[in-house]
């Protein structure tokens, strides 16, 4: 049992020096970034689809979640399969390939959900002022889902960063973080991988800490803000 | 700037059903048109068409003579007042009404100039840098500026005024009118109110079913309603059918339970599909000894506020219903007692009975 005179910051001092660690990080953060870039405009188009079709509506919908009922061992396994079938070698791009059929029906939800902000008659109207279609999307539809669209980016970043299972099949000759801190943790741990816990904890909560502060300061701005109070 | 507008035998079919059957219409620049029908008679696929927002099956839609079918919505000389609104709810007051002028690439000063003439229009001054959600329901109801401002040369105003309060109601139609001497363009108002249809239009259509039943200005629906659909949704009520209607030079008379009348024909008569329409405000409770006169059987009286309601019975059984004024001294009248009644000129017209339920 440590100690309260145990408590110190050696292992954080240490964790720069771990190369494994800093480099699975990285390797993590960058995957995590292309998946919600990729995720988010891909559900967007997605989620396009479903507002314009009319009949095949629901097909369309169980289409693209049909992957998130897909376990992720099996998932994976399949995948690492299929690609050493066809000669693809593993590598950041098959890990990204696999989070993406993880993170999109996610980001495709949310945004689907953003869409019930758009009306029809709003399309109608821009129309009727001489919108074409493509200034009907960025004037109109982009604006109205915007809070859809950052939702799912985040959503898919954070699903991406923590995936375990199919990275763990599916990562080249550089591991993502999960697999590397799982790794290090059957094989004896040393304290550093709960300093890089510790780190990334201290650093999610000061992000959301800064975002809730800039919405709030914003809303104290805003015409709407001031008649909520 | 007005455009006048040709409806040449326009189908639009869903399926089996069909929303509009053969309509043909003029529609002359400049003119305060009504499309006047109960809901699902078509009037609204019809101003779908002219605004390019729907394609008809078959026939014809041109402005000024030009066909317009293969021109999308965004690129016709037409804006519309929808409905439902939909005012953009992530732009300001400005930003919703100039938003059709950016389009066109106007900016800077010229841009907030028309923004301004058009919200001085609507008397919304001042308003431009609102939050839209925040207006209220009658303030909303202006965003007839959005359109208004982009000079169109056809506006269509989609029911316009539903949901309004009766006072807000009035308002914006005098409004309408006002904004109609002043624009000059071509006006399409789509309602199924009457006082609405009745007091802008210079000519109006009542629609049925898909098809046009009178297309006339809003006098002569009541003069000489085209047929028994016409008459009873204008609101003459009472609908008679003759036993004999006899034609001696030029004078039509008709026969009614035993009574004869005297009726205003038009055109041919088609003495087996006619029936006897009748204007309740030319009616009147005559003294005894008026020649002309038919005596009725009193069936019952209502009271209705600022008049009575008078339901009289022929001998067979027809009635016909007479508004009097609450103080007319015409002593107590009784169930079953005998009225004598007076036409005035023109009471009653013989009008086709198409559009009457078979007689039960």
């Amino acid at each position: 049992m440590p100690r309260l005179s145990d408590l110190s910051l050696t292992w954080y001092a240490a964790l720069p020096n771990d190369r494994a660690l800093v480099g699975a990080l990285q390797q993590s953060l960058m995957i995590a970034t292309i998946t919600a870039v990729l995720a988010t405009g891909m559900s967007l188009l997605a989620a396009l689809a479903y507002f314009e079709l009319r009949a095949q509506r629901t097909a369309w919908f169980l289409t693209v979640i049909l992957p998130m009922f897909v376990p992720g061992v099996i998932q994976g396994l399949a995948l690492s399969a299929v690609f050493t079938r066809s000669g693809i070698k593993a590598s950041s791009l098959t890990v990204i390939a696999g989070h993406l059929l993880w993170a999109m029906p996610f980001a495709f939800i949310v945004i689907l959900t953003s869409f019930a902000a758009v009306r029809r008659s709003y399309l109608t109207a821009a129309a009727d002022l001489g919108a074409t279609r493509w200034r009907q999307f960025v004037d109109i539809t982009l604006p109205l889902i915007r809070p859809g669209l950052i939702s799912a980016f985040i959503f898919s970043f954070l699903l991406s960063l923590n995936e375990f299972t199919r990275a763990f099949y599916l990562a080249g000759r550089q591991n993502t973080l999960p697999v590397v801190l799982f790794g290090k943790m059957n094989s004896g741990a040393s304290p550093v991988i709960y300093a890089m816990s510790g780190t990334i904890f201290l650093v999610s909560v000061a992000c959301v800490a800064l975002a809730s502060m800039h919405f709030m300061l914003r809303l104290k701005l805003s015409p709407a803000g001031r008649a909520l109070r | 700037m007005a455009i006048s507008i040709q409806i040449d035998r326009v189908s639009r079919e869903y399926g089996p059903v069909k929303a509009l059957d053969d309509v043909s219409l003029d529609i002359k620049a400049g003119e305060f048109f009504t499309l006047l029908g109960s809901s699902g008679c078509g009037k609204s696929s019809l101003l779908k068409l002219i605004g390019g927002f729907d394609r008809q099956t078959s026939g014809r839609v041109a402005f000024d003579g030009k066909d317009v079918g293969d021109l999308p919505a965004n690129k016709r000389p037409v804006n519309t007042v929808f409905q439902s609104l939909a005012l953009f709810p992530h732009m300001r007051v400005a930003q919703n009404v100039g938003y059709g002028l950016r389009l066109k690439g106007l900016s800077g000063a010229s841009l907030d100039t028309k923004i301004n003439d058009a919200l001085d229009l609507v008397e919304l001054s001042g308003f431009g840098p609102r939050d839209v959600n925040l207006l209220s329901g009658g303030q909303r109801q202006r965003q007839l500026a959005r359109a208004l401002v982009m000079e169109p040369g056809i506006l269509l105003l989609d029911e316009p005024l539903t949901g309004l309060d009766e006072r807000l109601r009035q308002q914006m139609r005098d409004e309408f009118g006002r904004l109609h001497k002043r624009t000059g363009a071509t006006f399409i108002l789509v309602t199924h109110n009457q006082d609405e249809a009745l007091s802008l239009s210079d000519r109006m259509a009542v629609m049925h079913k898909g098809r046009i039943e009178q297309v006339d200005s809003p006098a002569r629906f009541f003069e000489a309603p085209a047929n028994a659909f016409v008459a009873r949704f204008v609101g003459i009520d009472t609908l008679l059918r003759p036993e004999r209607i006899v034609s001696t030079g030029g004078q039509t008379e008709a026969t009614v339970g035993g009574q004869t009348l005297q009726v205003r024909t038009q055109g041919t008569v088609d003495t087996a599909a006619s029936i006897i329409a009748i204007r309740p405000d030319r009616l009147f409770v005559a003294r005894q000894g008026l020649p002309h006169a038919l005596t009725l059987t009193v069936v019952e009286t209502t009271f209705r506020g600022l008049h009575r309601d008078l339901k009289l019975a022929f001998a067979d059984g027809q009635t016909l219903v007479i508004a009097i004024e609450a103080d007319t001294d015409i002593g107590q009248l009784s169930t079953g007692q005998q009225v004598p009644v007076g036409l005035k000129p023109d009471a009653a017209v013989l009008i086709s009975s198409a559009g009457l339920p078979p007689a039960g």
